[in-house]
């Protein structure tokens, strides 16, 4: 007699399993708590924003009275606010260029096998890594007017002299450059990181058939390589713009905005008159002259990017 | 031999386990919280926020203090200390969040009358203190108090006084006195030529923004009328006190001073080159921590005369007690005791914090009028009396959101800065002008 096995009873199951097995569900799930951060982190304070800009909220006066866009009027026809608009375009053009071309080249020099490259690799992500703070106190003994580790070297060097040693941030043009170098060398990991991510995903052949070709340094790595890689490095370099337009931490710690406001940038000023002044309204209407600057600057790097890709 | 087989992670598996997690994190809170407010309630607790003294002696007391006046009172009390430059933005977190310390002091300028409406009226302590311990100064009164219903929205407890503080033998040695801002350029020159300038800073921090303030009323100039209702910056006086400023600058100061923050000058005497600084006493004390010779070299007297007057201005200190406090009692009761050891205060501090109240302190004030570290021990003695010549940086007006934001934008010191890197004194004094009536404007409309 032939036993056929009882067939097996099929457990219950509940429709939540099924839900979790849809693909589309599960990636929605996953996807939210990223949402919910960023738009509490980020979009709650940017309503926020536009709500104290087109109101007259002070902390002396903290109720909410409708002024249209008078706040932003009076902040253009500030003078010291269009040399701001200017400091804050220069400093972050400035340090993304400078950070671009060291990265550039650190990357290319990190690729090629040395000893302790490994130790090299690691250690020059430590820019990226300090704090801001802490780094700016080093960076403010090397700018200092009086005990400048720089110009003490140049003097001892027989390059200058005390009486003609450099005012690094007493100098409006000098303390500009000092942020620029300063936020530089804070991105320039960055950039790095950025180039060899994309140096490394070049196909090998594509560069093995330029070499054969004839192609030597230079051509391979700006006509070939670089022209490859340039969406990658669109998006560093969009992330490294977003983030140094809206930065204040380099310009409150080492110069205050100063000497006589030659390196006030947007997101000091903001503070300045927003936080310490009480100045909530005045203050928001300022951090939100950044925007559509970087809304078109993030629009145009998109469209290139998408133009480029291959 | 048996073998540990690791189950294998499905993705079903990974979501009912994190999700027990996280409802278990979740729950915990709102299951514990019943026990731990009901425990919360019955400790009383008193928290204070400060800056971090430049006097680190006096944070020590303070929080020695403050623990013992707890224990006796049953109140646990927390003292935190945050950076100088953090004050001002720590307190608009707090009031924004309704939520932070009980008691808030605040340095410099802003504060009480910034954020009058969050803060309880401390009428009735500052009245019973005053009345306990004298008349309270002219600095004190520009401090807090609200000249329209005549409030106090903060208990006014120190200022910090600017005197000069000068390396006597090269003074001496020239045959001159830096008594007069006249004197001070003259005399300067010829110390700059032996490699002793003069070190007061143009740069963006409190100590020139109180200084440069001193020369400006010390010449006649203000940047309001007494009511503070209109600015007044653009006058004769202050073109003059501008040229002056461009003639310090460039006879008697080097270039340095346009990047100095307020710990540059005290570096600069401290280190055996400077001729002469206006600052608070820390210069002082850290020279005999760190350089004795220098440190008795140093005297100190009062801010030079000007044309007009004698005066410089002064950083005010205050506290405050949120509305949103949950201890508002116990940090009235805390100010009480605090004023009632005042002297304990100020000793711990070194006679850096000046008394608000005429007699919190009486003449002769302890270490000032003899301080056994000090050579001579009387070196110190001028200082007692710089109640009348320290103003907050609204006079001759008071101190309201719009001085406040001339201050936080050192406009005054840019104006300085302006006329002695190369900008005419009118044209300075007019760009200056322009930037206060802007803001004057700006808060009329909104104070």
């Amino acid at each position: 007699m032939v036993t056929i096995a009882e067939p097996v009873r099929k457990q219950p199951v509940s429709r939540f399993r099924f839900i979790l097995d849809r693909r589309d569900v599960l990636g929605a799930l996953f996807v939210a708590p990223a949402i919910l951060y960023v738009f509490l982190l980020v979009g709650v304070p940017f309503l926020l924003a536009v709500y104290y800009s087109i109101s007259a909220y002070t902390i002396y006066d903290p109720s909410w009275r409708f002024v249209g866009l008078s706040n932003f009027e009076q902040v253009i026809q500030n003078p010291v606010f269009l040399d701001t608009l200017g400091n804050t375009f220069l400093f972050t053009f400035g340090s993304q260029l400078l950070g671009l071309i060291l990265g550039k080249f650190g990357a290319l020099l990190l690729l090629r096998p040395f000893p302790g490259r490994k130790i090299v690799r690691a250690l020059i992500i430590l820019p990226w890594a300090v704090p801001i703070a802490l780094a700016s106190v080093a960076w403010e003994w090397m700018f200092d007017s009086l005990y400048s580790v720089i110009n003490w070297t140049l003097i001892a060097l027989g390059v200058i002299d005390r009486s003609n040693a450099p005012n690094w941030l007493g100098n409006p043009h000098l303390a500009m450059l000092c942020v620029i170098v300063v936020n530089a060398w804070r991105f320039f990991p960055f950039a790095i990181v950025v180039f060899l991510a994309g140096i490394t995903s070049v196909p090998q052949d594509i560069i093995d058939a330029a070499t054969v070709d004839g192609a030597g340094f230079w051509r391979r790595n700006y006509q070939i390589i670089l022209p490859m890689i340039l969406p990658i490095v669109a998006i560093g370099l969009i992330f490294g713009i977003v983030f140094t337009f809206t930065d204040l931490s380099v310009v409150y710690l080492l110069t205050n905005g100063g000497p006589v406001n030659a390196t006030s940038v947007l997101g000091f000023e903001g503070f300045q008159v927003g936080i310490v002044s009480g100045d909530v309204s005045h203050g928001a209407a300022i951090s939100l002259f950044m925007l559509p600057v970087l809304f078109l600057v993030v629009i145009g790097m998109l469209r290139f990017i998408r133009r480029r890709e291959i | 031999m048996r073998t540990r087989k690791l189950a294998r992670v499905t993705r079903r598996r990974f979501l009912k386990q994190t999700g027990f997690t996280l409802i278990a994190a979740g729950t915990a809170p709102l299951i514990s919280a019943p026990f731990v407010s009901r425990a919360l309630a019955d400790a009383k607790t008193l928290s204070i926020v400060q800056w971090s003294h430049f006097v680190p002696a006096y944070d020590k007391w303070f929080d020695k203090f403050a623990r013992d006046w707890g224990e006796k009172n049953q109140i646990g009390v927390t003292v935190d200390h945050i950076p100088v430059q953090d004050v001002a933005a720590r307190a608009a977190a707090e009031a924004s969040a309704q939520a932070g310390h009980d008691l808030f002091g605040w340095n410099g300028a802003g504060g009480a009358h910034l954020y009058r409406k969050f803060l309880v009226d401390v009428t009735s302590l500052v009245e019973s203190v005053e009345q306990k311990y004298g008349k309270i100064t002219v600095i004190g009164r520009q401090i807090g108090y609200n000249q329209d219903d005549h409030s106090w929205s903060a208990f006014p407890d120190y200022y910090i006084n600017f005197p000069v503080m000068y390396r006597k033998s090269l003074w001496d040695g020239i045959g001159m006195q830096p008594d007069s801002w006249d004197n001070i350029r003259i005399g300067g020159a010829k110390l700059k030529a032996k490699g002793n300038p003069v070190g007061i800073s143009l740069g963006h921090s409190n100590d020139p923004n109180t200084t440069w303030r001193g020369l400006l009323w010390s010449y006649g100039g203000a940047v309001q009328d007494e009511a503070g209702k209109h600015v007044v910056l653009n006058s004769k006086e202050s073109v003059e006190a501008v040229k002056f400023v461009a003639a310090l600058y460039k006879e008697a100061m080097t270039p340095d001073v346009l990047s100095w923050s307020d710990a540059s000058n005290n570096q600069y005497i401290d280190s055996g080159v400077s001729s002469l600084i206006i600052n608070p006493i820390s210069a002082y004390r850290t020279a005999q921590q760190l350089n004795k010779k220098v440190a008795d070299d140093i005297f100190v007297m009062k801010p030079p005369k000007g044309p007009v007057r004698q005066i410089m201005g002064a950083a005010a200190e205050f506290y405050g007690i949120w509305k949103f406090a949950k201890n508002q009692d116990a940090a009235k009761d805390f100010l009480k005791y605090y004023a009632d050891n005042w002297v304990e205060a100020f000793k711990a501090s070194s006679g850096y914090n000046m008394p608000i109240f005429a007699n919190i302190v009486p003449k002769p004030m302890p270490l000032l009028s003899d301080d056994p570290t000090s050579t001579p021990h009387d070196k110190l003695a001028v200082l007692q009396t710089s109640d009348e010549w320290s103003a907050a940086p609204g006079y001759p007006g008071p101190s309201w959101p719009a001085t406040d934001e001339v201050y936080n934008d050192f406009i005054i010191c840019d104006m300085m800065a302006k006329g002695a890197t190369g900008v005419s004194a009118e044209d300075s004094v007019k760009w200056a002008t322009q930037q206060c009536e802007a803001i004057f404007k700006k808060w009329q409309h909104r104070a």
